[in-house]
């Protein structure tokens, strides 16, 4: 994980036990209101694991791509 | 002669200081205790009451010829290549092995010290498993919660087996009907991976096990018997059985950012050399490896050190078989790599009498006899691989 003022990159590419949705857990669990986590996966179940999560904490999701294989989900703590 | 200084006499540390060739490497082991102990039995010292030698002098499980120091470290300079100890001492080394593990920390939640001070758990010690095994016993209906605290564990399937075991002990003492047993997690679904989640998911509603998924523990209220979440739920319960977080070492690195914000050291994932450091490595639980936190990948990640530092290829590839005690009888295995998603894998007796098989040959596995056994398991039972993905 790497932060630079209110913004971390999760790296969760390659890991599927217990997988992205664990490193996204502890990357909120470290978060302020305010910033933006950026989490890596290659894990295709993160789609709709990072959807149930913003839809339970309240949080946005801001973008979801996907190329190559590689997922990138952009998330903005608004709640915390 | 290699100076190889291994810090931490557990069992990634032991397994790879029997695995290396006396000829060739001068041994030197510190580690912080003394005795060791066998950590999957707390989970039944704390729900089946089991009571054997579970602690076994770290000296009786070493190979003659390595040096066994009685020390804790307290800095690793990675630039200098040296440790240093709580006793004063300066070690240098050609090769380091970091094997520190890692341990639980109530302080991080506000409530949990003094809950777990009169509860107990059954991942920090044997006294902690006791403790909570006396409160179950002394349990005659009412809500017991259930769950681990923060994302990181030891065990991935620990936090289930605990609430299927209890579940288990509370019907046989015919207490199962005036009691709710309520399992939370940090998850979206009682097991992270999906594909045993929908092994684990029917067990828990056949057995009227109630589930609170994105529960992340925020902080207990002893007085009140609460637990809140950080996503605004809260438990209320009779008995607590809460898994603290977890956190590596105390260690000072040079340079810092060998180790993250929970003092995990930072390692290449399938060298396991530590960031920065060409001669220094990790195994176990203490590395930030995007895998499960297993005696068996300590195992496997000690057999790859153990090569590389003899100066032949080897990787890690992630891999984990976690067993997991379902209970009445029956187990499975979390079978997974990096590349590989976990398997589907139903729970069976024959599984479980390997997980009962393994408590009995755990000591001798720490000599690395055994490894060609466990070669034969490990390709017999190889996960399938992932479609790769690029950058
Ligand atoms: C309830 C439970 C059930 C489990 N079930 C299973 C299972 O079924 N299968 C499985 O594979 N794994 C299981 N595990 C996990 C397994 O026990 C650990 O993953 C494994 O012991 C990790 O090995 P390690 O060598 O990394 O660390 P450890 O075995 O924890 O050893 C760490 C060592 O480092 C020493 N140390 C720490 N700090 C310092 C310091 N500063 N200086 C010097 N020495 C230091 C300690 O004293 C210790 O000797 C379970 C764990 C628990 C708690």
């Amino acid at each position: 994980m790497n932060q630079t003022s209110g913004r971390t990159l999760v790296d969760s590419r390659g890991s599927s036990c217990p997988g992205p949705i664990t490193d996204l857990a502890i990357a909120y669990r470290r978060s302020k209101v305010g910033d933006v986590i950026e989490l890596w996966a290659t894990d295709p179940g993160v789609k709709a694991d990072v959807n149930a999560w913003a839809a339970k904490t309240g949080n946005e999701i801001v973008s979801v791509d996907e190329a190559g294989g590689k997922i990138t989900v952009i998330i903005r703590i608004t709640k915390r | 002669m290699k100076r190889t200084l291994i810090v931490g006499g557990g069992s990634g540390g032991t397994i790879l200081a029997n695995s290396l060739d006396r000829h060739e490497f001068e041994i030197t082991m510190l580690s912080s205790s003394f005795g060791h102990l066998f950590q999957p039995a707390l989970l039944y010292v704390a729900f089946s009451h089991a009571r054997a030698r579970f602690v076994r002098d770290e000296r009786s499980l070493l190979a003659r010829h390595v040096n066994l120091l009685h020390d804790e470290v307290t800095s690793i300079n990675l630039k200098n290549k040296t440790v240093a100890t709580k006793s004063g001492v300066l070690f240098p080394y050609d090769y380091l092995v970091v094997a520190t593990g890692m341990h639980t920390d109530t302080s991080q939640i506000p409530g949990l010290s003094e809950t777990n001070a009169e509860f107990g758990d059954y991942h920090s010690s044997l006294a902690k498993a006791e403790r909570l095994s006396y409160h179950l016993d002394g349990f005659r209906g009412g809500t017991i919660a259930i769950g681990q605290s923060s994302p990181i564990i030891k065990c991935p399937p620990s936090p289930l087996e605990g609430v299927l075991l209890t579940d288990q002990l509370l019907r046989k003492r015919g207490l199962r009907e005036i009691s709710r047993l309520i399992y939370f997690t940090p998850y979206p679904r009682p097991y992270s991976a999906e594909p045993m989640n929908e092994v684990v998911e029917p067990l828990l509603e056949e057995r009227g096990i109630e589930v609170m998924t994105f529960f992340d523990v925020e902080r207990i209220d002893p007085a009140n018997k609460t637990i809140f979440s950080i996503e605004g739920d809260k438990i209320e319960y009779d008995l607590p059985i809460i898994i603290p977080p977890f956190v590596g070492a105390n260690i000072t690195y040079e340079p810092s950012d060998a180790v993250d914000e929970d003092h995990f050291v930072i390692a290449d994932k399938s060298t396991l050399r530590i960031k920065g450091a060409e001669d220094a490595f990790v195994v176990g639980d203490a590395s930030n490896l995007p895998t499960s936190k297993a005696g068996v990948g300590a195992h496997l990640q000690a057999k790859v050190v153990a090569q590389l530092l003899s100066g032949h290829p080897a990787t890690f590839d992630g891999r984990t078989s976690c067993p997991f005690d379902t209970g009445d009888g029956r187990g499975t295995f979390v079978i997974g790599s990096y590349d590989a998603p976990v398997i589907k894998a139903r729970p069976t007796r024959i599984k479980h009498l390997m997980k009962t098989a393994f408590q009995r040959i755990y000591w001798i596995s720490l000599r690395g006899t055994l490894n060609p056994v466990f070669d034969v398991y490990f390709k017999l039972t190889a996960p399938k691989k992932a479609a790769a993905a690029s950058d």
